[in-house]
Order: C-alpha cells, then structure tokens, then sequence
C-alpha cells in the first residue's frame, strides 16, 4: 500500500540481485577495496593517536607541570589536536571506508574514479598531519573543531568537495541501481552539508592578504569575518552541525548497511527512515545556539536553538529504533558475535546521547551543566559509545572480507569489546559526577546569599578524584583499541598472496526497462478530494520516486539543511537589535591585539570562558554579566565552552600586572591547587611588533575602526605597541621594586616579551563598558539620536540598580 | 525480542522491490508513541516560546535575572545599607556574623593576591601591624574602594557598600595574627585600632527585618 510498485511490476523489472532482463549487455564491473582497507588502516592508526593525546589531556589536569616547561603540549594547545583526531582523523576515516565500500555495492558500480579515490585518502592523511604540525606551535583559529589555520581550511574544502564530493556524486550518476537505499541518503546530507558548514564557518582575512608577514606564524594567522556574538552564533550553527552531519548522518548511514548485512535481517521501517531523515536533516540545523544558552546571544535565538533540540529528540530516536528493531529475531545471535554486539552498544549510546542532547538544551539544566565537565562526558559518551563502537562494529565485520581470510580471533574481539564498554562507562560516569559536582558548587549560594565556594579553585580540588578516574576510563578504551589493532593487523598478517577480485555484472540502467511510480489509489470514502490527495501523499509513495533521482534528492537536502540555515542566520545576523552597541566599547590597542593573538595561540580559550552569564552566583562571583556589545571587536569571539580555570570576561583591572607574571611562572604559588600548566616561555619569547601594522590592517578590512593607523600611519601601530609595552613594564618595576630576574636569577627586560602583550590584553578585558565617555571623539551629527533606544548605559549597574 | 520469530513478523510487510546488495526493508508502520511523542515536542515549540518571549509581561532572562539578584540582595542585607565609613568598619569589627560575610568577600577576591589567611603572597600581609597604604582605620574601606599601588590592589567598585564595609572589618580583624609570610615588612607600623562602639544587637540580625 505504502509503495507505488507492485508484485506484478517486481517480476518485470526487479531491483534486487537477481538476473535482471534487459535491452543491453550486461556490464561486467569489480568493487575497489584497496581503497576501503586504506581507510580502515587509517582509522585505527589515528583512533590510537586520537585517544593516547586525549589521556595526555586527561592526566595533564591533575598534573599541571606533566608538559615539562614544553610549550607544545600544554593542555590548551594540545586539546584541539585531541579532539580534531578523533572527529576527523578517527571518525572521519571511518566514515570514509563505510562510504567507500557500501556506496559501491549500493550502487552496483566501481567508485567512479579511482584517482580521485586515493587523492581524497593522501587528501586527507596530508591534512590531519598538517594539523599534527600546527596545532602545537600555536597555529589555530581558535574555533572549536575549526581550529585549523585558513592554507588547511582550504585543502579540506578541496579535499571534501572537490575529490570525495566530486567521485561520490560521479558514482551515483554512473549507478546500475535505480533508487538510493537510505544509506545513500545519508551520505548525501553528510557531504552536502559538511561543505556549506566548513565554507561558510571558515570566512577570514589572512594577515598575507595585507603584505608579508616576517614569520611563519604570522604567515598561517588569519582573522574570521564575523566578530563577538556574530561569531559565536557560526560557529555553534558550525560546531553543532560538525556533530549532526559528521559524526551523527554518516554513521546512521553506515548503521543502515552494515547492520543489516551483519544481522541480516531487513531493516525495521522504511517509512521510519523517510521520516527520520528529512526530520534530522532539517531540524538539526536551528540547533546550534543551545551552545550559547545564557550567553549574550540574542534571548530568541537561545529559545530558537532549545525548542528545535527538544523537537530533535524523535528524529534521532527513529534511527535508534531502526537500529535496534532491525534486530528482531537475532536477539539470540548478539552475545556471540562481536560485530552486533559492538552495534548494539553503539546504537543505545546513540539513543543516550541523542536523549542526554535535548535535555542538556533545556536552558535551566543548561544553567547548571554548561561550561562543566558534563559536557565533556556527553561527548565522549557520543564520540566513543556510538561514533567509536560503531566504527569498530564495522571492521570487524570488514575485516574478514577485506583480507580475504578468518578473523584472527574472536575472543580478542570479545576482549576490545568488554574493555571498550567499561571504559566508556568510567569514563562517561566520572565525567557527569565531575560535572553535577563542579556545577553546583559554581551555582551553590549559602544562607547569608553569598557563594558558598568563594574560591573557584575548591571547586576544581573537588572534582580531582574524577580526574583520576577518567584517566582509568581512557586507559581501557585505548588498551581495547590497541588489542583491536592487533587483531586486525593479525588478520591482515593471513591474507592471501593476491587478493581475490570479483567480478560483477549488471545492465546500465538505460537497457533497464522501468514504469514509473503511480501514486496509490486513496482508500477513503466519503471525504473531499482534497482529503484523498493528503491521504494519498501521506503513503510517501512520491520519495521512491526521489529515490530514483540523485540530483534533485541532493538538491532537496541541501534546500533542507540552507532553509533553515538561513532563516535562523539572517534574523541573527541582520536585526541591530540582537547586538546593542555600547558607546564606550572601543577596538583593542595594537599591543592588545598581538596580546589577544598570544591568548588564541596559546589556547587559553580551551580553559577560561569570556562570558558571564546572568545568574546570581556567576554575578557575584565574576562581575556583571557580559553584553553583546562588548565584543563586536573581537575577531574570532572568545567565549569559550569550558571553565577548567575561572571566566576571565572583567578580569582587566582586577590584578596588577606583578601578579599577571609571577601567576604565568608559578601559578600553583599564587593559587594554591591551581591547575593551570607554567608559562615561562612568554618571558623569553619576544613580540612579533613587525606583524603589528598587518594585524591592524586585517582588522580594518573587517571594520574595525582604527583612523589612527589609516595608510601610511599603519606602520605607528608597532610603535605604539612598543610604546605601551614599556609603560607596563615600567609599572610592574614601580610595583615589584625591581625589575624582573629569571628562575636564575638573571635579569630580564620584560617589554619586548610575550607576556606583556598578554598582560595588556588582559587588563582590557570587560573595562570598556565602564569607561568614562571620551569626549574627545568626533560624534557624527545625528548618529548618536538614531541610535539611543539601542544604546546600553555606559556603566549599567545590575547590583546597584535592585 | 524473542529469540523465537516474533509474531509481529506476520504483520511485517517486506518491500518487494527493495533489494540493496541483499539488504530488504519492511514498511513496519511508525510505532504509535514515537508519533506521539514527536507531536509533542513541535506541540512544546509555540507553548514554550509563548510563556517566555509573551508580549504582553516580561519573562526573560534579564528580569528572571533582575528578580533573582533583588532577592539576593535582600537576603544578604535585609534594609541594611552603610556608608564606607571608618566607623561602620569599627562598628561591625566584633560582629561575628558580618566579619564571616566579611570572610567570605574576601575569600572571593582577596585570597589571590593576600592569601588565604590575609598572610600576604603578591599582595602584603594583614596580619602584622604594618602597613603601606593604611594609616587608620578609615584608610581600609578607602584603599577597597579606590584601589592603590598602580593597580595592584585594583579599585573593586563592584562590591556592594555594604560588603566594603564587612571586607574591610574581616581584614582589619586579622591584624595581630601575625601570621607567617613570604613578605617582610612593609611600610610603617601603625596605632591599634580604636576600641569598637559597644554592640547594638538588633542591627546585627537583617533576618528579624525582613520578616518583620
């Protein structure tokens, strides 16, 4: 009833595997594998990297000085290495060999290029070594999981649209299958979406846009176009769709073949994958603001981004359910075979994480879990439990296949599996106990209505323990990949000397005769014409004949997924009401702005926020709450996701710059249980004043008013910045009562070091808003009139004003 | 999820002409609580939206904000509102209970700079009977509010008056502690402080205010 095809049509022009009639030859055709097993052997290669750098990670919190004084792998520059191998070298070549080889065999067609094929494979290998060589020495846009510098946003727009885009929809042209398996479609949203995200989040001017920059580092820096809340809004519409069509549509595709095949029982609906697809796909994309709950984000955007997670709810448990009631009547088979086992994990994580996810965007619960380690066990239960049990699921069911030979052994597997399970759940565990505890204490106010944890570092001692204990959850993650590896290699180790290749025939799809779909006869009597037609469009009976059309189902996808881009980004980005100005909010000065490039660098964002939310504990605790307007200047936005260490939004003014440097020597004598790594490298590493002109040239490209430095003036910009360098030095000497001496006692002149321009930049932070208007500055007649019911008080007082 | 074939099997209809490298479909209707629920969540949209951004009373997050932080402010101080004044701070500087409000304003901000004890890490020690920027007692809630040594102790106008005034009595509290320091001495010896004014119990208790 539901499909328009009917037993008669079936006999006369079937699309299974049997013997098709046809008007043409037969076309005999083989399946490229070489390039599936060089994606598999990639995936596990740079799984075991992704995952040893994450336990780095894990043990460098409870132990600060575990980098060794090595400015290369503090935490904050070591964690986007962390999390861009899991997600693009892991997960992302996982995908790849689930797309590489079901694509073919879904399409009953070789991939349609093998050039291509192995350009996107060294592609993308080259890409995520290049990430390995700058992500460590301070190369990054600071963007979570866009954190690669604007020469590699390139290759990988190249890479995805250009060789894997380009074979993939080649492939589907080029089909001896006439309609898509749901897979497919998948695959489609997948490389669709994955382009307009990356192209559209990775908007900049690069400083060599502006001249020659002296160094290297300056040579790979370059600024996003959008600024503050602007920013902030891309990136989470880019950041939360990375995990909705990276490392969520791939892998439902990849369920939706492999799992079957596994259990080999038919999938449960196919009307639930129409409805759960179309659903995903559009419902997704408003998501992102959930990221910016409370933040200075646009109050209707935060409630735009909470509703449509709720509503995501569904759409992402109709791909749990199809998973799981797949395997009816195979119950039985899944304690003995690791493949479904993995699957079966993989697939109830999915279904946790995509409850968890709703949840986490309610903005109340968000009040409480975001910036806490909540997060991070909601990732991790998302990228470990379902991205990585899934991936293993299907090697191991590859695996035998692949190589041509017996699984080297089952009970290894078992093994992987078991450890695998237990470490997600330590993991995952510890995780939510860290970050229920840490947020509440945050949150916690006592009788007399102050903080009942006045000191933020007593709510990091707490949370220790759990520190330990994901080291633990990690440990067995990782030693369970390692026993899979080994596995495979095993497996790899008893190939044949030549690999068998098969070879397949099938008709083109022109010499197969084929009647188009007819819509159903509606059932419904007794109703209006109108009614018959719903009725009828209601049996989906039209989407098999989308199925059959490459072109427009992508077309229809990528108007899913930009419609409703568009209609959440447009009002964000267009309304002036979403950002009031503030008056006294100026742009940084040149020494504060090469100091906010050493904070990027450094990473310092993976661990202090910039963003205070409007909630009593957070106001008494850091000041009042941040305002949109008092980051238009800033180019890339640096509110964080994450407070590890404290917000540092009104941190300018609050300490001398004496405290400043000896903090970044020895933080743990200024904060006792700190666990903020030693900087001692700012003191030696000089300032780069030569790329100073370029950097305010990059920031006048992007609007940033600096009339001072206009043409020929740019080049004062390194001048003034040497300029402001001295005076802080200079104050630092009038606090200290001397100048500043090494761990050897040697002295050292401070004003050209690093860690000037990062002090500059800090003592600026959240001051603007209290300044004194500068009556100095040339007001445009008529301006400021136009603009007053949008204009915040200078010094609006929240405190005071109760 | 019987091992043995489901009787749902009977129902499940298999898709004749979906055969994809042998992988069928059934067309299993969409179970009836994922539709509901489902409706329920685009249902939840409008209602949710409605209740927050109503335009016809104000619920979002800055008057949620405003209310909360009213209220706060009434619990910690009831109608109670001081002058930064010597004499406030020598007032309250045998009040127990406002010294600890005191404390933990200053375990808040203080601690980075003066320690955790007021022993004085970059900042001096509070401890001792020296001092840099204090002559009398006055001169606390002074240096509080106005900040000295080129920004080294920052002007923290942020605090409340009220709160100035308990910080400051917290840390003119600490002196003779003599705690052990890192710092030496620093600046010049001072006078005692005053003898305090007897204590006046009822201002000492917002709490009786307030439900009062």
């Amino acid at each position: 009833m539901h499909d328009s095809t009917t037993a008669s049509e079936a006999t006369t022009a079937p699309h299974g595997s049997g013997p098709a009639p046809t008007d043409g030859p037969l076309e005999s055709f083989s399946y490229d594998d070489a390039i599936v097993r060089k994606f598999v052997t990639a995936t596990l290669v740079w799984g075991v990297v992704g995952f040893l750098v994450g336990i780095v990670l894990a043990l460098e919190l409870p132990f600060p000085w575990l980098n060794g004084g090595i400015e290369w792998i503090t935490f904050g520059r070591l964690r986007p290495l962390h999390t861009n191998a899991v997600i693009f070298a892991f997960a992302g070549n996982a995908i790849f060999a689930a797309i590489y080889y079901s694509t073919q065999r879904l399409c009953k067609a070789r991939m349609w290029s093998d050039t291509l094929s192995n350009l996107h494979f060294w592609g993308w290998q080259l890409i995520i070594v290049s990430a390995a060589l700058t992500l460590p020495f301070g190369i990054t846009q600071s963007k979570e999981y866009a954190e690669l510098e604007w020469p590699i946003d390139i290759a990988i727009a190249v890479v995805w649209a250009g060789f894997f885009g380009v074979n993939f929809f080649m492939t589907l042209i080029v089909r001896r299958e006439r309609h898509l398996y749901v897979a497919i479609w998948f695959y489609i949203a997948t490389i669709v979406t994955v382009a307009v995200l990356h192209i559209f989040n990775n908007l900049w001017v690069p400083l060599v846009a502006m001249g020659t920059p002296g160094t290297a580092l300056a040579w790979f820096k370059s600024y996003p176009i959008y600024a503050g809340a602007q920013d902030a809004m891309m990136q989470w519409w880019y950041g939360h769709n990375a995990v909705a069509f990276f490392l969520t549509t791939p892998f439902l595709g990849l369920m939706y073949y492999f799992l079957p095949k596994a259990a080999g029982r038919p999938i449960f609906s196919y009307r639930l994958s129409i409805l759960h697809f179309w659903s995903l796909v559009f419902i997704y994309i408003w998501a992102g603001p959930h990221h910016l709950h409370y933040t200075a984000t646009a109050e209707w955007l935060q409630t735009l981004g909470m509703v449509f997670s709720i509503m995501l709810w569904m759409p992402s448990w109709g791909g749990m359910i199809n998973g799981l009631l797949t395997l009816r009547g195979v119950w039985h088979k899944v304690p003995g075979d690791p493949v479904l086992k993995f699957f079966v994990v993989g697939i109830t994580f999915y279904g946790m994480s995509t409850f968890e996810g709703p949840m986490l965007s309610v903005k109340s619960v968000n009040a409480l879990s975001h910036y806490t380690d909540w997060t991070i066990g909601h990732v991790h239960a998302g990228a470990l439990g379902w991205n990585g049990f899934m991936a293993f699921g299907m090697i191991y069911w590859l695996a035998p296949r692949l190589y041509q030979t017996k699984l080297h052994s089952i009970a290894q597997a078992n093994l992987h599996f078991w450890l695998a399970t237990a470490g997600i759940l330590v993991y995952a565990i510890s995780m939510y106990v860290a970050g229920l505890t840490q947020g509440l204490m945050w949150l916690g106010i006592n009788d007399a209505g102050q903080l009942a944890y006045p000191d933020f570092v007593q709510t990091t001692q707490a949370i220790i323990p759990m520190y330990w204990i994901r080291v633990v959850g990690g440990l067995l993650y990782l030693g369970g990949t390692l026993i899979g590896c080994w596995n495979i290699y095993c497996t790899w180790k008893a190939r044949p000397a030549k690999y068998e290749v098969p070879v397949y025939q099938a008709p083109a799809l022109k010499d197969v005769p084929f009647t188009p779909e007819q819509p159903p006869e509606s059932d419904l009597v007794a109703v209006l014409e109108v009614g018959k037609k719903i009725d009828t469009w209601s049996t989906l009976w039209w989407h098999r004949v989308w199925e059959r059309l490459p072109i427009k189902f992508t077309i229809m996808t990528t108007l899913a997924v930009v419609i409703a881009s568009l209609m959440e980004l447009v009002p964000a980005f267009v309304v002036r009401s979403n950002i009031p100005t503030i008056d006294t909010v100026k742009p940084y000065t040149p020494l504060e702005l090469a100091g906010r490039d050493i904070y990027v660098s450094e990473g310092c964002y993976n661990c202090h926020s910039q963003m205070i939310r409007p909630l009593v504990a957070e106001t008494v605790r850091y000041g009042d709450y941040s305002l949109a307007g008092e980051s238009i200047y800033d180019h890339p936005f640096q509110w964080g996701s994450r407070r590890i260490g404290p917000d540092l939004a009104r941190e300018g003014g609050v300490r001398g710059n004496d405290w400043h440097v000896r903090h970044f020597l020895e933080p743990q004598v200024m904060t006792q249980g700190s666990i903020m790594p030693p900087y001692p490298w700012l003191m030696k590493k000089k300032i780069d004043f030569e790329s100073v002109p370029l950097r305010i040239a990059a920031q006048q490209a992007l609007g940033v008013p600096y009339p001072q430095y206009e043409g020929d003036d740019r080049s004062q910009a390194a001048e003034d910045a040497k300029t402001q360098a001295k005076g802080i030095y200079r104050e630092y000497m009038q606090i200290t009562g001397k100048p500043f001496r090494d761990a050897d006692g040697e002295e050292i002149d401070l004003s050209d070091k690093q860690v000037v321009a990062l002090i500059a930049y800090l003592q600026r932070l959240g001051v603007d808003r209290y300044a004194a208007p500068d009556a100095e500055a040339p007001v445009p007649d008529g301006e400021p009139a136009a603009q007053s019911d949008e204009v915040v008080a200078g010094a609006p007082d929240e405190q005071g004003a109760t | 999820m019987s091992d043995t074939l489901p009787k749902t099997e009977q129902t499940d209809e298999l898709l004749s002409s979906h055969n994809y490298d042998g992988i069928q479909e059934y067309d299993n209707p969409t179970p009836g609580w994922w539709n509901w629920l489902f409706i329920g969540t685009i249902v939840f949209a409008p209602v949710y939206v409605l209740w927050f951004h109503s335009p016809v009373r104000e619920n979002n997050l800055q008057t949620q904000f405003q209310t909360a932080m009213a209220e706060n402010l009434k619990l910690q101080f009831g109608d109670l509102k001081l002058e930064p004044t010597g004499d406030n701070v020598l007032k309250y500087l045998n009040d127990e209970k406002w010294l600890d409000f005191g404390k933990t304003t200053f375990a808040t901000h203080c601690v980075q700079c003066h320690g955790r004890e007021g022993e004085g890490v970059s900042a001096p020690n509070l401890t001792d009977d020296s001092y840099k920027n204090v002559k009398t007692i006055a001169d606390i809630p002074k240096v509080v509010s106005e900040g000295a040594n080129n920004g080294a102790m920052p002007a923290w106008t942020k605090l409340h008056p009220n709160e100035i005034v308990f910080v400051s009595a917290y840390v003119a509290s600490l002196r003779g502690k003599n705690l052990p320091s890192t710092r030496g001495v620093e600046g010049d010896e001072i006078d005692p402080w005053p003898e305090p004014p007897p204590r006046e119990p009822s201002e000492t208790k917002p709490e009786a205010e307030v439900s009062g």
